[in-house]
């Protein structure tokens, strides 16, 4: 029987996404549904350097690096092998419409739950949660596009 | 037909962030509105909410006026219609 979600460590992410330190924003997967559903974790600690700054002795996660996160996740629903193969695409992260609930602290795993409202070959609006245990820290939508060709600037 | 005209206007009108009176039938989404592929999307996916219609990705590069987005519009629900 195929299996119909699978898992994927930081390695396999990796292979997958582009990218890395200190922007690469997922820790593991844990539910992959391509086109239908992502669960990704997202482990904060106090040495992530923004913390330094936001704030000084007030450590709380930025939202917009929250947003980052859901959007990474986001683009794991057009997951294929051939993004493992280093195929050049380009991902857009096109309008975000997300509401904070609560603060994420150091220490905090963010649970990231995306699930798509409208998704076409190589777009989509998604429908995204993020949760710290069982209390909501974020949720909204998010539409985003992933393209093929190099972006020439 | 006119209230579809009307809510397909004031729906392209608030994921654009225009004032409706600019979108006239035939002004152009990319040339004349700003519109993207992104925004064309929203509007793709609003419509099918709105009308709870399925309109295939094909027909999204169709959709290049007010105009055209309400003859797809009305194809499909149309389509609706007839299953009904």
């Amino acid at each position: 029987m195929a299996r119909k979600s699978r898992m994927f460590d930081i390695a396999a992410i990796q292979k997958a996404l582009p990218q890395r330190f200190p922007f690469l924003m997922i820790d593991r997967i844990l539910e992959l549904e391509p086109k239908k559903k992502v669960i990704a974790l997202k482990n904060v600690s106090i040495n992530e350097g923004f913390f330094a700054g936001h704030f000084p002795g007030k450590p709380v996660m930025p939202g917009v690096l929250i947003i980052e996160s859901m959007a990474q996740a986001a683009i794991m629903l057009f997951y294929s092998e051939e993004m493992n193969s280093g195929a050049k695409k380009n991902y857009y992260l096109g309008s975000v419409k997300v509401r904070f609930t609560h603060p994420v602290f150091p220490g905090d795993q963010l649970k990231i739950i995306v699930e798509p409202l409208k998704i076409t070959s190589a777009a989509a609006i998604v429908s995204v949660s993020a949760m710290v245990g069982e209390q909501e820290a974020a949720k909204g939508e998010l539409a985003l596009s992933i393209k093929d060709e190099p972006r020439t600037f | 037909m006119q209230d579809l005209e009307n809510e397909v206007r004031n729906l392209v009108a608030g994921i654009i962030e225009k004032d409706p009176g600019e979108v006239t039938p035939d002004a152009k989404f990319f040339q004349d509105l700003g519109v993207d592929s992104m925004m064309a999307l929203e509007i793709l996916a609003a419509i099918e909410k709105k009308y709870k219609i399925a309109i295939p990705e094909e027909k999204l590069p169709q959709m290049i006026s007010l105009r055209e987005t309400m003859n797809i519009a009305r194809e499909y629900i149309g389509k609706k219609e007839q299953n009904v």
